[in-house]
């Protein structure tokens, strides 16, 4: 045998193997099919349940769509996908003890990230730890990745241009629109997305006349509203989470609170803000991190967001539409897939910098890291509710759907 | 602050009041009389939001005209319950009855999470957030109406206790349990039926609530613990302190709320301690 040829078993057959076997993802019982599994503590049950369910479809449904076309390669030989998940009941703390379970127990080979910001904090230092790359979803606040932490990695754009879009969007309708105001979540990553969105109004010569956070677990946002309205602001921005966002629109209704746009970070994108709020949700403009309107043209099994969106609703028909954390989600693996084939074995380090050096176009947008880890390179979009019962991006201009619609009418008479 | 937000804030805080005071009612009472904090109060007031959801969604009732079939329903589970479970441990350290509710509520909820899942829901009618403007302030009707209907059964539960005989029978176990036992009241029943108007009032809560908040499964443990607070505040020695209750922690959360929001729960809970303190 050459040189050549033992070198080529060596890195193709053997290394992988014994990788595979370092990391256990190997089941004893039978080497026929090899396998990756993928770990995450998603919440399905607690506060953020819902939004755990769409990541973990997200990643379910691209799994299961790479595993269609034959798995993931490595080194010459095909490894399927799966999926290993536990529900941290939207509890940060059983985030952290469920990934160490996930690497140390399960002996999972990569780590994929919960749902929401505070959550992926306290699995970071974790993934760090053992030194396991985490490719993240659906954690934002670029807390995360203030720390120095090497193994975690974001696809989604950071919290702090969350808003952005919106206030764009107000500005490209109405050069004239002087006053904003801004009601955030008191947690991390909201309250970096309603200080972001603070910082780029004033750059962009607004003024923000009242900016304040209230706790996690308002039921009642009546009081800070009321002293909204006697700021008569143009603008009305939320940074907190769907129930938030519909607590704040049923609330302004209820206060005769009619600012000429009202826009949430999180929201507006899910079907339930329609379904709960039925007329009332018109003209609510929601940051979005992906809607199937945008115009990517991507290197995945999809390639482009209205593919995706129509594969993934043909599987999953319980859907009405797709919401952002699904895409977001399934570029994950799309990340975790391209950095494995170019790291061309599964050593849990050597994926991690095929990770940092990626440069890739998927269907969710641009995957790029900075230094940290964030994926810096992605814009936001904007949608908005519009009465006839649809969701149009209608921000950036370039690939919007149609008009957005400035100001909001006034209330109808009850 | 002007006169125009300091009204309006007034009036905010009176109309939270009225719904709180219907919270804390139940809890109140099954407390006052049993001596049973019911961790699983919060879970009664989710299962009130979404049996009103379902009514409102599948048979299309009025989430005002399902109060009375909540609280019947409510009653009846709240009945079985006590008659089932609690009964059995009522005479135990004050621990078990904790564990028991503090587990029948996390059975409830998950419960809930499994049947009708996680999704956020809210009860959307036709005259959801119209109101009457009166000079400065302005004045939800449905905040309105949820004031009134818990002024409402404070008062009929307050009448109940006061000039019934299952009522005066309620009182009297809550008084000295072997003195009314001795006179022969049937204590076992006394306490399921008291569990179950706690129970039902917990249903009044939720209807009234799955019209105002956007609600899902995990919304009830907010509530036990703003009921056991407000049950401190009034104290449990007349079921019409709740009001008083209720008032006090719904002007101390909107005023502080209005300006200081990430405070508002931190103050909130000292007026308790200074409350348990002097």
């Amino acid at each position: 045998m050459s040189i050549a040829g033992t070198l080529r078993l060596l890195f193709g057959c053997v290394l992988p193997l014994l990788a595979a076997l370092a990391v256990g993802v190997l089941d004893g019982r039978a080497a026929a099919e090899e396998r990756i599994t993928f770990g995450a503590a998603i919440s399905t049950t607690g506060k953020t349940a819902k939004e755990g369910e769409y990541t973990r479809d997200g990643y379910q449904f691209a799994i299961d769509k790479l595993n269609e076309m034959g798995g993931v390669r490595v080194g010459g030989r095909a490894y399927k996908l799966a999926l290993k998940y536990y529900d941290d009941e939207s509890r940060s703390e059983r985030t952290a003890q469920l990934t160490e379970k996930l690497i140390n127990e399960d002996k999972v080979a990569f780590i994929l990230g919960p749902y929401g910001s505070a959550p992926t904090s306290t699995a970071a230092p974790i993934c760090e730890r053992y030194r396991v790359p985490m490719i993240e979803a659906n954690g934002a606040a670029e807390s995360i990745f203030s720390k120095g932490y090497k193994f975690t990695f974001a696809v989604l754009t950071p919290a702090k241009q969350y808003l952005r879009g919106i206030v764009d969007f107000v500005l490209a309708h109405d050069r004239g629109a002087k006053t904003v105001a801004i009601l955030g979540e008191n947690e991390p990553f909201s309250k970096e997305v309603a200080a972001g969105a603070a910082e780029y109004a004033k750059e962009k010569g607004l003024s923000v006349v009242y900016q304040q956070l209230y706790p996690s677990s308002a039921q009642d946002v009546s009081a800070l509203l009321t002293t909204v309205k006697s700021f008569r602001p143009d603008v009305v921005l939320g940074a907190g989470h769907l129930q938030d966002s519909l607590l704040i629109v049923k609330q302004a209704k209820d206060l005769g609170l009619r600012p000429k746009a009202m826009g949430f970070s999180v929201g507006p994108s899910s079907p339930e803000f329609r379904e709960s709020l039925k007329r009332d949700a018109d003209y609510v403009l929601g940051a979005t991190q992906w809607t199937p309107a945008l115009r990517y043209q991507g290197d995945d099994p999809w390639r482009t967001p209205k593919a995706f969106a129509d594969a993934f609703l043909a599987k999953n028909p319980s859907y009405s539409s797709v919401p952002y954390q699904v895409a977001e989600s399934a570029a994950a693996i799309v990340a975790f897939q391209h950095a494995i084939e170019k790291a061309g074995t599964l050593d849990p380090v050597k994926v991690r910098d095929a990770i940092a050096s990626l440069d890739i176009m998927t269907f969710f947008g641009p995957i790029k890291f900075d230094g940290r880890g964030v994926n810096v390179t992605k814009p936001m979009a904007v949608e908005q509710l519009q009465p006839d019962g649809g969701k149009y991006t209608v921000f950036p201009q370039a690939v919007a759907e149609r008009d957005g619609i400035y100001p909001m009418p006034p209330a109808p008479a009850p | 602050m002007n006169v125009a937000e300091l009204s309006q804030i007034a009036v905010n805080a009176l109309l939270l009041s009225g719904i709180l005071a219907l919270v804390a009612l139940g809890f109140s009472l099954v407390w006052g009389i049993m001596n049973i904090v019911n961790l699983a109060h919060g879970a009664f007031i989710v299962l009130g939001a979404y049996l009103t959801f379902y009514l409102h969604e599948a048979a299309g009732i009025d989430p005002f005209l399902s109060i009375p079939i909540c609280m019947v329903v409510m009653f009846a589970l709240g009945f079985a319950v006590q008659r089932a479970l609690i009964n059995q441990v009522i005479r135990a350290p004050i621990l078990a009855t904790f564990l028991l509710t503090f587990g029948l509520e996390i059975l409830l909820v998950n419960l809930v999470n499994y049947f009708c899942k996680g999704d956020t829901r809210s009860v959307t009618t036709a005259y959801t957030g119209a109101g009457i403007t009166l000079g400065y302030v302005r004045i939800p009707y449905i905040r309105l109406a949820a004031l009134l209907i818990a002024l409402a059964l404070v008062a009929a539960l307050a009448w109940f206790l006061r000039s019934t005989r299952a009522g005066r029978a309620i009182r009297a176990t809550g008084m000295d349990i072997d003195a009314a036992r001795l006179t022969g009241v049937n204590v076992p029943a006394v306490y399921a039926l008291t569990y179950g108007i706690g129970a039902a009032l917990a249903g009044a809560a939720g209807s009234l609530l799955s019209v105002m908040v956007p609600f899902d499964p995990n919304l009830g443990g907010a509530y036990t613990e703003r009921s056991f607070v407000i049950s401190v505040l009034g104290g449990l020695g007349a079921i019409g302190n709740v009001v008083l209750g209720a008032l006090l922690y719904a002007f101390v959360d909107v005023f502080v709320g209005a300006r200081l929001p990430q405070l508002s729960e931190a103050v909130t809970f000292v007026v308790l301690v200074l409350a348990l303190v002097y």
